[in-house]
């Protein structure tokens, strides 16, 4: 339990003096930012270029935006979030294969599973803190601005899009238990996820599919009811825990 | 301490350890001797479980090691041929790190990090291991090897890129160290075992071709030399083609090897032919010569 404790400060450690932590931190604030403010924007840049629009011949009405557009929003930036939050950790273990650094930890007696397990629990409460954070600000702005209560199961859809990002940060640490290089990593974890994405376009397995979870819009306009996401959710709590069982005997395996 | 049974393990096409049997006596300063590339750090790792063996076992302090399991790392304190540590710690959060990973308490730690930093002469050393030269973080190896007071100590080639003065410190320690645990050191510098070791063991073709006592190996070893030096070179030429014992060390400096009571034949030779020597001189049978018998066996 030391052990594990001692390793996960070094891993916080880490993140801290690495600067991945304040980087990381500044884009999850400034996203969280951006929704409500582009959806600000929409109406005052529409009208600016109205004039260009007209001559043109396009004729519009003038839109309103609410919550909804903010959300929308919200929901359209959290892959680039989640893309770079992985991007930045892809060198979690590789970076430790290729320098070396494992050897002497692991020769002291610190046991492999609990490498995994402290890199993994370390990426979890980043993601959960960086995630929430963001859509903490952007609640905030929308609750300022307009009003919340128009987004139907908004707490349910947004815990179902936290729940993908968290298996596609444990398929991270799965491929980073057999890869040697982060761009495998990435390669791993994109690849699968693309998948998942072809699996949700066919009608008669979509709701298997993970990359359900990252359709909020549906959730929000109530298009979509929210049992339609049972199956997806539990695949998807099955996936994470499958990930991170297979981690620790690959890790086990490899050769430092 | 250490019991190495049968090892083998190949890398491809290649079998680096052949058959390796190796006893590493309780409180001996054992020197694991061998040529580069003989396999002295894949020995080494397996033994850590950093590597898998294709064949053989190991046991340390009586516990099998298995590979990819590190509970038998508990008794042993390693140091790499080339150590990598968190280079965005200080030396003290390091070993921090490693104290804690280990399960020693805090005081305990504390007490034992001022101890060893001291000991290897980074007591005032402030900055991250970024800034670190080689010969620093060499020694901030010894400190985290011995940190948790090891029942065996594992050090690959730990002198080897130091200079003389670095070098006759971390022997110091060693041998310092010697009655708290087990050292077992891997080298090329056979100057260094003969100053601290007491056991060793000769590395070659994947297998241990001598291992024993030092002082046994030395005493069981019978054949002596004689290091002969003539005025001119022109007769050393002479001597060399007369007896096939003698080898050229320098232009007029030569090297018998002693067998049967040559000297007097050759001594004899000398007095007949008068040649002027400048000097004669009967030499211990050094590390040195065993190892080249070795090895060109
Ligand atoms: N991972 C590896 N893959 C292939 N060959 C290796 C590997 N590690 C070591 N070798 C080979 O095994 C031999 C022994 O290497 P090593 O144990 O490092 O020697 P030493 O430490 O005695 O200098 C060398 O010829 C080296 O080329
Ligand atoms: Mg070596």
């Amino acid at each position: 339990m030391r052990a594990l404790l001692a390793f996960m400060k070094k891993e916080w450690m880490e993140q801290i003096r690495s600067g991945r932590l304040v980087i990381l931190t500044i884009i999850f604030v400034l996203l969280g930012i951006m929704n409500p403010a582009i959806a600000k924007l929409t109406p005052w840049l529409l009208e600016m270029m109205s004039d260009t629009l007209a001559e043109s011949g396009m004729i519009f009405n003038s839109v309103t935006v609410d919550a909804m557009s903010s959300w929308g929003q919200f929901f359209k930036n959290l892959p680039m979030g989640l893309i770079i939050f992985i991007l930045l950790e892809s060198s979690i273990f590789t970076r430790e294969y290729q320098s070396g650094t494992l050897v002497l930890a692991l020769t002291k007696g610190l046991e492999r599973h609990k490498v995994v397990l402290a890199k993994a629990m370390v990426l979890t409460f980043l993601w959960t803190v960086y995630y929430w954070s963001c859509f903490a600000i952007t609640y905030g702005y929308n609750e300022y601005f307009w009003d919340n209560a128009v987004a139907k199961n908004l707490l349910f859809s947004v815990i179902c899009w936290w729940l993908f990002g968290l298996w596609a940060v444990m398929l991270a640490v799965f491929f980073s238990t057999i890869a040697k290089s982060n761009i495998s990593v990435l390669a791993g974890t994109g690849g699968v996820a693309f998948a998942t994405y072809l699996i949700s376009l066919l009608p008669k397995v979509k709701r298997y599919s993970p990359s359900v979870l990252m359709d909020g819009n549906s959730l929000i306009y109530g298009l979509e009811d929210v049992q339609a996401y049972t199956v997806a959710i539990i695949v998807t709590v099955i996936l994470c825990v499958v990930c991170l069982a297979l981690s620790i005997p690959a890790l086990n395996k490899k050769r430092i | 301490m250490l019991q190495i049974t049968n090892l083998k393990k190949r890398f491809g096409d290649k079998e680096v350890i052949s058959g390796l049997n190796l006893a590493v006596p309780e409180h001996s300063i054992f020197g694991f001797i061998g040529k580069n590339g003989a396999g002295k750090t894949t020995t080494m790792k397996m033994v850590l479980g950093l590597l898998k063996p294709d064949e053989g076992e190991i046991t340390v302090a009586g516990e099998k090691v298995l590979y990819g399991q590190t509970v038998t790392n508990r008794h042993i304190g390693y140091l790499p041929d080339v150590p990598e540590y968190y280079s965005f710690m200080t030396a003290p959060e390091y070993l921090t790190f490693c104290g804690e990973i280990t399960g020693m308490n805090k005081n305990e730690i504390i007490e034992r990090r001022r101890e060893l930093l001291e000991l290897v002469g980074l007591g005032d050393e402030k900055h991250r291991i970024k800034g670190f030269s080689r010969g620093m973080k060499q020694r901030l190896g010894i400190a985290q090897a011995l940190l948790n007071r090891p029942k065996l100590l594992i050090c690959d080639e730990p002198t080897s890129a130091l200079d003389p003065v670095g070098r006759k410190e971390i022997l110091d320690i060693l041998l310092k160290v010697r009655e708290q645990t087990t050292v077992l050191f891997s080298t090329h510098i056979l100057s260094d075992v003969e100053r601290i070791c007491t056991d060793i063991a000769f590395l070659n073709d994947g297998v241990i071709s001598m291992q024993g006592k030092l002082s046994d190996i030395k005493a069981g070893y019978r054949t002596e030399e004689y290091w002969l030096e003539t005025e001119k070179e022109r007769d050393a030429q002479v001597l060399i083609n007369t007896f096939e014992d003698c080898r050229q060390i320098e232009n007029n400096k030569l090297v018998l090897r002693e067998k049967d009571n040559t000297i007097y034949d050759v001594l004899n030779y000398v007095t007949n032919n008068r040649i002027p020597l400048l000097k004669l001189e009967r030499k211990e049978p050094s590390l040195e010569s065993l190892f080249m018998e070795v090895v060109e066996r």
